[in-house]
């Protein structure tokens, strides 16, 4: 099993993933290639929370173009985890 | 909010203000809101960043400068008037403590109305020396006033010009035979004596009769203006065309109906007397008023700080300015054909402002001390009678006078004055 490091990449920080925490619902950048399994496992151990349901998507990269150039962003895969009521992740660190 | 005040010299002080944790959050709070409409942060809209995310982006002293804004002038002011400070500057603040979730604490330095320390101010002696209006002075008005009413008589053919008249002539100038520019003229009127023109052209055309031609040899003078005639040997051919002397009429009841409304030279001897009295005994009030003030204002030291001064300087400088523009010059230019700078010119007036100011507080000091207060009445008076000066209603000159922040000074300007007439009434007289 991959390390949680390896599993959470980074946190999504935006209006919207702000508002999904007020139903204690989180919001990550994960491995494309980690599971629910493994996202439920990281977020229990690296935050010391109860993970109750975890949703994963994956998100495709928007094409963009720079004058004549057509080029993509990179593709994502994000995941939502609930948490128990009263646990929390400090989710704002190290932005 | 806690504040403690220190004087460090005689017209400043220090005021120390402590913003309580909980009031400093409010105006932080104030100040994200009007910050966060203003800048983006990825994944937000413009406006829509929920503070934390904002301070930890930009870090939290993005709010502190508005925050800042929003509370230390209130809090300022609320110290000022817990220590009853007379500011009388801008204050300088300096942050003690400025951390998120502790007290705010700044230091504002201000300079204040220096406190004054009045010496003796009653019984101050000025001599009463009882005005005269002697014979002679209103002799001098009457012949003022006939000189004035002067009239103009043509005199007959054969009658030869004096200084004082006034002549009517056709010139031509000619240097070396050639007429020069500027220097012909027709019909002109010309009194002799007033030094229009250059020297001796006048002089030489005393005792010319009318219909006689004069011929003129004179010499510029070195300063003229123009510089090929300064200094040169010219001719002027001159015609003169006629010759009006002043008549005087002769000082009686019938040149008091007319200079004056009275009918009979008695009464209008009496009224210049009167008038020359009334003057006289003003600027006697004056004089007595002020030695009086200057004696009050000896005895006290003062440091006056520099910005009530320089404002004091400010405003004579734009009264100056205002009587300038009386005169169709403004300010401005009258600094250019001086070539003076502003500063250069609000530095004439600084002593004067100091003294000006020192005066005021020195008078309001004694105000203070007498327990002289302008009762609501009082200025009711006060604007009645301005209201009639400038034939205005009363109350539309009150409200004009609460809207431009004027009352108080003219409060200021009363209690002013009643200070003068009290130290008038404790001045023992000596008569001179």
């Amino acid at each position: 099993m991959r390390s949680p490091y390896d599993v959470l990449l980074k946190p999504v920080i935006t209006e919207k993933s702000m508002d999904l925490t007020a139903d204690n619902k989180y919001t990550f950048i994960i491995n494309p290639d980690a599971n629910k399994i493994e996202v439920k496992y990281a977020v229990e151990q690296l935050f010391k929370v109860k993970v109750l349901d975890v949703w994963t998507l994956n998100v495709k990269g928007k094409k963009k173009r720079m004058g004549k150039f057509v080029g993509r962003t990179s593709d994502r895969k994000k995941a939502i985890v609930k948490l128990r009521d009263g646990d929390k992740i400090e989710i704002f660190e190290g932005v | 909010m806690k504040s403690t005040v220190e004087k460090i010299d005689q017209n400043k002080v220090v005021l120390e203000v402590e913003v309580p944790v909980d009031k400093f959050e409010v105006a932080l709070n104030k100040a994200y809101k009007k910050v966060v409409a203003k800048v983006s942060i990825p994944g937000f809209r413009k406006g829509k960043a929920p503070r934390k995310i904002l301070e930890q982006f930009y870090g939290p002293e993005v709010l502190f400068e508005d925050a800042l804004e929003i509370i230390v002038p209130e809090a300022y002011f609320n110290a000022v008037e817990e220590h009853n400070v007379e500011p009388v500057d801008q204050p300088n603040f300096d942050m003690v403590q400025l951390e998120l979730g502790k007290p705010l604490i700044f230091k504002a330095t201000v300079a204040v109305k220096p406190e004054v320390v009045l010496g003796e101010y009653k019984g101050l002696e000025y001599k009463a020396e009882p005005v005269e209006i002697t014979e002679e002075a209103v002799q001098q008005q009457l012949e003022n006033l006939q000189k004035r009413h002067a009239r103009m008589a043509e005199l007959s053919a054969d009658s030869e010009a004096q200084m004082g008249d006034t002549v009517m002539i056709d010139f031509e100038g000619f240097k070396d035979d050639v007429p020069f520019e500027g220097g012909k003229g027709a019909d002109y009127q010309l009194e002799l004596g007033s030094n229009t023109f250059i020297p001796g052209f006048e002089e030489a055309l005393v005792g010319v009769k009318v219909g006689e031609e004069r011929t003129l040899d004179l010499t510029f003078p070195e300063e003229y203006h123009v510089a090929e005639l300064a200094g040169q040997p010219v001719k002027f051919v001159t015609v003169i065309k006629e010759i009006k002397r002043k008549e005087y009429a002769p000082i009686d009841d019938e040149f008091a109906k007319d200079v004056s409304d009275f009918d009979t030279l008695a009464e209008l001897t009496e009224d210049i007397r009167k008038n020359l009295q009334t003057q006289a005994e003003q600027a006697k009030d004056r004089e007595i008023r002020n030695s009086l003030i200057d004696k009050a204002v000896e005895q006290v030291e003062i440091s006056i700080p520099e910005a009530m001064i320089n404002e004091r300087a400010e405003q004579m400088m734009q009264d100056y300015g205002r009587r300038l523009e009386y005169q169709g010059i403004s300010l401005d230019n009258f600094l250019e054909m001086t070539k003076q700078s502003k500063e250069s010119l609000m530095a004439n007036f600084l002593p004067e402002a100091e003294n000006s100011v020192k005066r005021d507080l020195v008078l309001q000091a004694i105000a203070k001390a007498e327990n002289l207060d302008v009762t609501d009445e009082e200025i009711d008076k006060e604007i009645a009678e301005l209201a009639e000066n400038y034939r205005q209603p009363a109350d539309v000159l009150r409200k004009l006078l609460v809207d431009n922040g004027q009352l108080s000074s003219l409060k200021d300007g009363m209690k002013a004055d009643k200070a003068i007439q009290f130290l008038i009434d404790n001045a023992s007289v000596q008569e001179g």
